[in-house]
């Protein structure tokens, strides 16, 4: 899904001397229903929303992402501070990009200005404080894609990741089902040999699974949530 | 005392003798440990015989159950997807002469026949595109599924074209390392039968005498125990089904990025019918025709002809082909399985299906003792009987529905003679109402659905008399269907990514087990 939307942009290398000029807004993306997410960030995400594998299109390989909504346009926690302080590194990135050893910039992201904004490169051409944040949460954002990736690997060799059936049935009628997303199964990792367990154990993969499965519990919430959303309206009509 | 049927001994390395040792070692792997044993002699002189390199979408659910990754089979045996078979120029002979036979059932299948709504509705449409979208996938060379869908799993039903020698070696390697079947090279000088007649044990070249209980003979056309030693009969059916001969070679693709046709493709010519099947590395093309009605030389040109020009020089290979199957399939201790049980012209895939139905009814119905064997014997001979009757009941129903006067061979199978009793009738019958779900075809384990039957004979031009009033009952139920199945149409069309394509991501990221 990335891999296709992120070819169509307009990508440049990031440089002093072509973007000395450049200045930056805050990420002004709204927040998506299904953001991607490494493992790095498993813990401040469990608290406030479920954590889910889905797959990439495009090669049918699974990443880990943080549910935000049951469909596209719905958010139930719009604002950082309603995450707990949680913020996606890829919510923190956006408009920038890794490219082999260097940044990449998407010169049609509303992220960039020429008046607005913190400038990206001091009067030095050093990069400003805000563009170093952003060099940081670029970088744990690959190292957590190499450390989300290896978990993966670790749970599909074990077959330890199965699909999840989410059918919500809400006030009013609605009915959603959440299809294409797949958690860790806890009865498999019960019937792993020892070995295997004890390899789970010390990787730490074992505690980012019961990460992921305690997750699911948000999902209730935001049932409810969307639920008084929705008696809200109803009562207003 | 009872006799325990302990050890399964299959002779023949082949697809047949390694897909029956897989099914019935992954049934009884359990047992292993307590004296179960599955040993598979093969030859090591004896070249194998590819029988075809098209399968059913049985063989899914068969690979799946005994343990096989579809990513590696995909990668290893070199093979693409299977959506069904198109037909040209079975019914006139002229160049737009075409239909599909596709595996998807039509849509609401079990609640509504569709056929009576066609003939009167909707006839301006192929019966294929009216009910069931994948004739237009297959029309724009589309795969069954994405890169995201599980293994095994499909959003357009489908089977597999394959390379059916590097499948018998992928499943003897899995067979041998996962499943713990036994593997012995070794030449079978004869077969020792024990005083009451069964097959006690069989002397080989390499590997001295080999005890077995039960004994599958899954030797080819040799049909080494259940022809050789047992003196079983054999059948032949070339009053019905007239072809005999087949002459085979390979193609190359044009470019690597040729597309891959997602089926079988079946032509008719003036005395049989030509089979291209698209492999991802090349296609497989052959002639299969009868040799009273044509000669070699004349069936080489218009196979020939087929090729084009980049077929001039490209070698082929005749196989004679004796049409027809065993009087009994499991005689005492010994059944046959693949080749040595019968053998059909490959017009509808059926010689690997029959096989997995045939291995997976010996693993099920596993004898525990001598004693009971005759039983289960006797029941595995009924029904496989049925399923061979069915078979060239379905092959001939290509044949007797034709239109073309061109030749003798397309006259000669419209002959009554030459039409089994049963298809005579079932085809009387249809005049008058449609196949369908549950009223004739009623075994659990049918070859062929009443579906496929819907198929080949709307497909070619056949005409069921209906009565418009008595319609009225489902028409709203009916025209849901037929709408349904147009948007279902498009979005797959839109959504399938090209078969090529996914075959190539298949290679490359592989498709995940869930």
């Amino acid at each position: 899904m990335n891999a296709a939307t992120e070819s169509m942009r307009r990508l440049e290398l990031l440089n002093a001397d072509a973007h000395g000029h450049l200045r930056m807004r805050s990420s002004s993306a709204a927040c998506p229903h299904f953001v991607q997410i490494v493992v790095n960030e498993f813990g401040a995400a469990a608290a406030s929303c479920p954590i889910l594998f889905t797959k990439e299109a495009a090669t049918g390989q699974f990443y880990a992402g943080a549910l935000f909504g049951f469909k596209p346009g719905e958010s139930f926690l719009p604002e950082t501070l309603e995450r707990g302080g949680f913020n996606p590194l890829n919510l923190q990135r956006d408009g920038f990009f890794i490219s082999g050893e260097d940044i990449a910039i998407d010169l049609d992201s509303p992220r960039f200005s020429d008046t607005e904004g913190e400038p990206l490169f001091d009067p030095a051409r050093q990069p400003s404080a805000s563009l170093r944040q952003i060099q940081r949460v670029l970088g744990q954002l690959q190292a957590g894609t190499d450390m989300t990736q290896a978990f993966i690997r670790e749970l599909t060799g074990l077959k330890l990741i199965e699909p999840i059936d989410v059918q919500l049935n809400f006030t009013g009628g609605e009915r959603i089902t959440l299809e294409g997303l797949y958690t860790v199964s806890l009865d498999r990792i019960r019937e792993l040999d020892d070995t295997s367990a004890v390899r789970l154990l010390r990787s730490g993969y074992l505690h980012l699974a019961y990460t992921m499965n305690v997750s699911l519990k948000q999902l209730p919430i935001f049932a409810h949530l969307r639920n008084q959303a929705f008696r809200r309206t109803a009562a207003k009509t | 005392m009872v006799r325990p049927v302990r050890k399964v001994v299959i002779v023949g390395g082949g697809t047949a003798g390694w897909l029956t040792a897989g099914v019935i070692a992954a049934k009884h792997r359990a047992r292993m440990s307590a004296g179960f044993s599955v040993t598979l002699v093969e030859s090591p002189t004896t070249p194998i015989i590819g029988v075809g390199e098209g399968t059913w979408p049985t063989l899914r659910s068969t690979l799946s159950r005994i343990g096989v990754s579809e990513t590696e089979f995909i990668r290893q045996c070199d093979v693409a997807f299977k959506q069904g078979a198109r037909f040209a120029r079975w019914t006139t002979g002229a160049a737009d002469d075409w239909y599909y036979h596709p595996l998807m059932l039509p849509q609401s299948f079990s609640q509504v026949n569709l056929v009576p709504h066609w003939l009167t509705g909707h006839s301006d449409r192929s019966f294929c595109d009216t009910v069931c979208p994948q004739g237009r996938i297959c029309d724009d060379d589309l795969a069954p599924k994405t890169i995201a869908t599980a293994e095994f799993e499909a959003i357009a039903n489908y089977a597999y074209h394959l390379d059916a020698g590097k499948f018998a070696t992928f499943l003897q390697r899995h067979c041998c390392e996962k499943l713990g079947v036994r593997h012995v090279l070794a030449d079978v000088r004869r077969a020792n039968l024990r005083a009451d007649g069964d097959i006690g044990s069989l002397d080989t070249e390499q590997a001295g005498e080999i005890e077995g209980d039960l004994f599958v003979d899954a030797s080819g056309f040799k049909s080494l125990l259940i022809g050789e030693t047992l003196g079983v009969p054999f059948k032949e059916c070339g009053d019905v089904l007239f072809c005999d001969t087949a002459l085979a070679v390979q193609m190359p693709y044009e470019s690597d990025a040729a597309p891959i046709a997602s089926n079988t493709i079946s032509t008719a010519q003036s005395a049989g019918w030509i089979w291209d099947i698209g492999l991802p590395t090349r296609r497989g093309i052959g002639y299969v025709y009868s040799r009273r009605h044509i000669s070699d030389d004349d069936a080489e040109r218009e196979l020939r002809s087929y090729l084009g020009p980049a077929g001039e020089d490209r070698p082929l290979r005749k196989i004679a082909m004796r049409c027809g199957h065993r009087e009994t399939f499991w005689k005492r201790n010994c059944v046959a399985v693949g080749l040595s049980a019968g053998f059909l012209e490959p017009l509808e895939a059926s010689a690997i299906v029959l096989i997995e139905m045939s291995a997976k009814l010996i693993a099920e119905q596993m004898p525990t003792c001598r004693e009971v064997m005759d039983i289960i014997a006797a029941r595995f001979n009924e029904t496989t009987r049925y399923r061979w009757g069915r078979i060239i009941d379905f092959l001939k129903l290509h044949y007797v529905l034709t239109k073309r006067d061109d030749s003798a061979f397309w006259r000669d199978n419209r002959l009554p003679e030459t039409i089994p009793e049963r298809l005579q009738e079932l085809l009387l019958l249809w005049r008058h109402q449609a196949p369908w779900f549950h009223d004739e075809f009623d075994r659990i384990e049918e070859v062929f659905p009443a579906a496929s039957y819907q198929y080949v004979l709307y497909g070619m031009g056949f005409r069921t008399e209906v009565e418009p009033e008595s319609l009225a009952g489902d028409a709203r139920h009916a025209e849901r269907a037929i709408r349904e199945n147009a948007v279902q149409t498009e979005r797959l069309r839109v959504g399938l990514p090209r078969h090529r394509d996914l075959i190539r991501k298949i290679h490359e990221y592989g498709l995940s087990p869930v």
